[in-house]
């Protein structure tokens, strides 16, 4: 190539004439040397350039190795503490199920030593030392294999454990994309705890730990399912406290609580193991009873309760007597839904109280057939004030000593668009319950002071005050306002109470009688003998009046123990400074009697049946004339 | 085809000299010196009068095996049965490239197109977006050859004549047509790359502001040492070889046309895009003959002389020249051992080459390698 260069070189030095211009050529040969020279620096340069920024690149790796170095390190470290702070145990193998990693948690939770638990450990010598520790208790030779099935099908694994000792674990296996697997373990002994407890909560009463309604509700689907294929059948119980509202409002609530975990402890005793009590509410309980013999089986059991709770309760310093009332119902016979069971033996308890409580009632269909009549009666009550369907009957009350009617009692009767005319039994304990009592008690108040208006002005009106009536807060403002409305003195009034009103908050009851008596109305004590009859309540407030039950002068004459009681009552009134009426006399036999017994006054059909207000002014001479002439 | 070469100097005027003879095309090569007053054009037009006159100014015009600055070259060609047909475009700046090579393309295109040669102005173009717009409408299949104008190695201003008097700012093509032309064509590099391999971290379109977070004017400038005194022309000593960091394969050779020693920045002949990597290139007297030679074989030039006149035009980058110093005839005799006697050589060395990717087939700007386009036309 040098050669053929040259050949150009001189080509180019060579004139036409065929002389060689050596200048030229010189320049030509020299400027080649230049050039080649120039590349041969350039090339020196280039590499020694190339070479120090190579160099430098070289330092910069180097450091950067040593930086990456120090930071991988430091975030081992880091890895490290974080990994053995963790509140979870945690361990990760290799595809050949080798210990490559285990925390310090894991080595605590299962008591494993860091000697057993280091890289390389397989896992069935992990799981030896377990064994060993008492933290593993699965049989190796069937879990080893299952359990390596599991990590191979490349899926998480999560199961919950509970050890001997009694920690539960959740361990979750998970496997890692180059084989081999990651495991963390939890200890939620707490936390299961805990929601056992919230479990056991949500389905059980707070008070008595008994099921509630939830649970109760649950365990009788139960039940009805099973006893369907067993052929058995299912009895519920539902049981109500007798006047449990009396005692709580007596003693003070925390009493009425103690009463009923000892009643609930008093069920348990009751049940055998496959029964089930539960609390349902306030007073109420029920019972499942699955058994072959029912009725028969449920009868017993109902007795059973009845005489177990009937037993005195001896809580703190106090002794109570509780009666049950029991209402039942048994499936399929009775209902196949738990629902269904429920309302029927409810129906059934309706039953068992109107049958005199402390008893129990199977239910009946008819049962059914009342409580929906009972329904239609509060709908057509609610609307009876409005529609003005009531009217005053008046009866009246004889002195017997002047032969004059001394009072009229007033005694409320319904109208019934339908149903015609209706006595107070029928409708007043509905009033009472659906809270009807207050405005009907206040209508009737306030008709018969206006109609005793017309009457001549020492004839008084009795009006019954019910317990309820006295309970309101304003009772009083209301009689002031009937008196004023009406223009009737007070002592023309006569409010009639029985000893049921004195059995509630008597401290307050009788607080607001006496501010009653001190307008001038007169108290009267209704239908004694019949309750409690207690004489302290005869001592506790000033009675103007008792009326002695029409029971003891119905029996006046073919009983010594009636005219004995009669005649203490009249007595006692008497000392007391209190007047006495004998109610429900109905003969002149009778009539000679009462007043012989030392009775001041007398009320009965023997005189009148109740008649209306537009009947009274005829009523009133003729009596008058006819009675005084009988006496 | 007939293939008639003819040249200039200064003191003999064009010999063989030519009085009105037919041709169909005329390919001419000279110093901007030369050519800028359109003389020698008018004279060739006067020479050619039926012939589409087309050339443009050089780093050198490639003669036989030799390299002259003085003289300048010229080939007509004559075609027994191709068509061929000349359109030209004005480009106002790099940013119109892609949008002027759509056009030419448009405008050549046709179902009989068979290939085309491309003469541009080498410094207000961005070439490759020149060639990707012709290419984006002749397709893949069609051949298209040629190179960008060059200045020696000065870098002031280039041009190019499309039967007119050569100037700046114009891209001139010439379209063959008919199933009788036969065109081959080769292109190689040589250039080895050296030192550290670099990212381009700030670049827009094909000016080139850093290298790895560097200004890249200060690596050349600590490259080149005394010889940073002769950029831009110097930088072409050190080509840089570019590739999406992803596809180290296709990788292609980009070349410098302009500095900016304000801005620090480069301009350089095709898009350097951000996060490629870069490396730069050295050359080997040796390694670079040889690939010329391996270009010119690429062309096929023996089996299209054998049906009769061919010519070959070859385009060769300034930097090879500005690298080899006289010894850049050694590629021209490599290339002429291939090309086989009975193959009228010239070319000119340019500031970019296009020519279908060796590899890839579709044609591409290269830079600092040697293209042959062989023009033959079957006889039959």
């Amino acid at each position: 190539m040098v050669g053929t260069l040259f050949a150009k070189q001189l080509s180019k030095s060579t004139q036409p004439s065929g002389d060689v211009d050596l200048v030229r050529l010189g320049g030509l040969v020299t400027s080649a040397y230049e050039e080649t020279d120039r590349d041969r620096r350039r090339t020196d340069r280039a590499i020694a350039l190339m070479i120090g920024e190579l160099e430098q690149l070289n330092r910069g790796l180097e450091n950067l190795v040593v930086e990456r170095t120090t930071e991988l390190r430091a975030q081992n470290s880091r890895f490290d503490e974080a990994l053995n702070n963790m509140s979870q145990g945690l361990t990760m193998f290799d595809a050949q199920a080798r210990l490559l990693v285990c925390n310090r948690r894991y080595m605590e939770m299962y008591r494993v030593s860091a000697e057993v638990a280091k890289p390389g450990c397989s896992l069935r010598e992990l799981l030896q030392q377990r064994i060993k520790a008492g933290t593993f208790s699965e049989d190796l030779e069937e879990f080893l294999p299952n359990f390596m099935a599991a990590i191979a099908t490349g899926k998480a694994i999560t199961n919950t454990v509970e050890l001997v000792d009694g920690r539960v674990i959740v361990r979750a296996h998970r496997p890692m994309s180059h084989g081999g697997w990651v495991s963390t373990h939890e200890d939620i002994t707490e936390r299961w705890r805990a929601e056992k407890q919230v479990a056991h909560m949500a389905c059980h009463d707070a008070l008595t730990d008994l099921p509630n309604r939830i649970l109760f509700r649950e365990e009788l689907e139960t039940a009805i399912k099973r006893a369907d294929r067993s052929g058995e059948h299912v009895a519920v119980l539902y049981l109500d406290l007798d006047h449990f509202k009396d005692v709580n409002d007596s003693l003070g609530h925390s009493f009425g609580d103690d009463l009923l975990r000892a009643v609930a402890d008093r069920l348990r005793a009751c049940l055998r193991a496959s029964d089930t009590v539960a609390r349902l509410g306030g007073d109420e309980f029920a019972v499942i009873q699955s058994a072959m013999d029912q009725p028969q089986a449920a009868a017993t059991l109902a007795s059973r309760i009845c005489r177990s709770i009937k037993a005195p309760f001896e809580i703190g310093v106090h002794q109570v007597v509780v009666d049950v009332s029991i209402g039942v119902s048994i499936a399929p016979k009775d209902g196949v839904e738990p629902d269904e069971l429920l309302k029927n033996a409810d129906l059934a308890l309706y039953g068992a109280k109107d049958a005199g409580r402390g008893t129990y009632r199977f239910f009946e269909p008819a049962m059914d057939a009342q409580v929906k009549l009972r329904r239609v009666v509060e709908v057509d009550l609610r609307n009876a004030l409005v529609n003005n369907e009531f009217e005053l009957h008046y009866q009246p009350i004889f002195d017997l000593d002047s032969a004059t009617i001394c009072s009229y009692e007033a005694l409320i009767r319904w109208h019934h668009p339908e149903r015609g005319m209706i006595l107070p039994a029928d409708f007043i304990g509905i009033c009472e319950e659906i809270g009807l009592i207050v405005p009907i008690g206040e209508w009737a108040l306030r008709t018969a002071c206006e109609q005793a208006a017309e009457w001549p002005e020492n004839v008084k009106v009795a009006v019954n005050l019910s317990a309820n009536q006295l309970a309101g807060e304003h009772v009083d403002l209301v009689i002031i306002s009937a008196l004023a409305d009406s223009g009737i003195a007070p002592s023309r009034l006569e409010l009639e109470i029985t000893e049921a009103v004195l059995l509630r908050d008597s401290k307050a009851t009788i607080g607001t009688l006496r501010r009653i008596h001190d307008l001038g109305v007169h108290i009267v004590l209704d239908d004694f003998g019949t309750g409690y009859s207690a004489l302290s309540y005869l001592r506790s407030f000033p009675f103007d009046k008792i009326k002695i039950d029409r029971s003891f002068v119905k029996e006046l004459q073919n009983s010594k123990e009636s005219q004995a009681i009669v005649t203490a009552i009249a007595s006692l009134a008497k000392s007391l400074g209190m007047a006495s009426t004998a109610e429900g006399v109905e003969t002149p036999e009778q009539l000679e009697l009462v007043r012989k017994l030392g009775c001041g006054e007398a009320q009965g059909y023997l005189f009148s049946v109740p008649r209306t207000a537009g009947e009274l002014s005829r009523m009133m001479s003729t009596l008058t004339a006819g009675a005084a002439s009988a006496a | 085809m007939r293939v008639r070469k003819i040249s200039w100097n200064e003191p003999a005027g064009w010999h063989p000299s030519v009085d009105r003879s037919r041709a169909d095309l005329v390919f001419y090569f000279g110093t901007r010196r030369a050519l800028a007053n359109g003389s020698r054009y008018r004279e060739l037009a006067a020479m050619f009068p039926d012939a589409h006159v087309v050339g443009c100014s050089t780093g050198g015009q490639i003669h036989g095996d030799d390299v002259t600055d003085e003289e300048i070259t010229a080939v007509a060609l004559q075609f027994d049965a191709t068509k061929v047909r000349m359109i030209s475009e004005v480009v106002t700046g790099t940013a119109q490239s892609r949008a002027c090579g759509e056009k030419i393309g448009t405008r050549l295109l046709a179902d009989d197109l068979s290939g085309v040669m491309v003469l541009s102005d080498g410094l207000n173009v961005n070439g490759s977006e020149l060639v990707g717009g012709i290419t984006d409408v002749i397709g893949p299949s069609v051949p298209l050859t040629g190179g960008l104008a060059g200045d020696g190695a000065e870098f002031a201003e280039t041009l190019v004549g499309a039967d007119c008097a050569p100037r700046s700012h114009l891209v001139v093509a010439v379209g063959f047509y008919g199933a009788a032309i036969r065109l081959g064509h080769g292109s190689a590099g040589g250039w080895d790359v050296f030192g550290p391999r670099r990212r381009i971290t700030r670049s827009k379109g094909n000016v080139l502001f850093e290298l790895d977070g560097q200004p890249a004017l200060d690596l050349y400038e600590k490259y080149l040492g005394d010889e940073a005194s002769g950029l831009p022309g110097s930088a072409l000593l050190f080509p840089l070889q570019i590739y999406e960091t992803e596809q180290p394969d296709h990788a292609v050779v980009r070349t410098v046309l302009a500095i900016d020693g304000d801005a620090r920045s480069m301009t350089f002949a095709g898009g350097v895009p951000e996060q490629w990597t870069a490396q730069l290139m050295r050359g080997n007297f040796d390694r670079l003959a040889a690939r010329a030679g391996e270009a010119a074989r690429q062309a096929g030039a023996g089996r299209i002389a054998a049906d009769g006149d061919a010519v070959a035009i070859l385009v060769s980058c300034i930097g090879r020249r500005l690298l080899m110093g006289q010894r850049v005839t050694e590629e021209l005799e490599a290339a002429a051992a291939e090309l086989g006697p009975g193959i009228e050589r010239l070319g000119f060395y340019s500031y970019g080459e296009i020519a279908p990717h060796a590899a890839s087939g579709v044609c591409e700007l290269h830079n600092q390698t040697m293209t042959v386009t062989v023009i033959g036309e079957t006889s039959r």
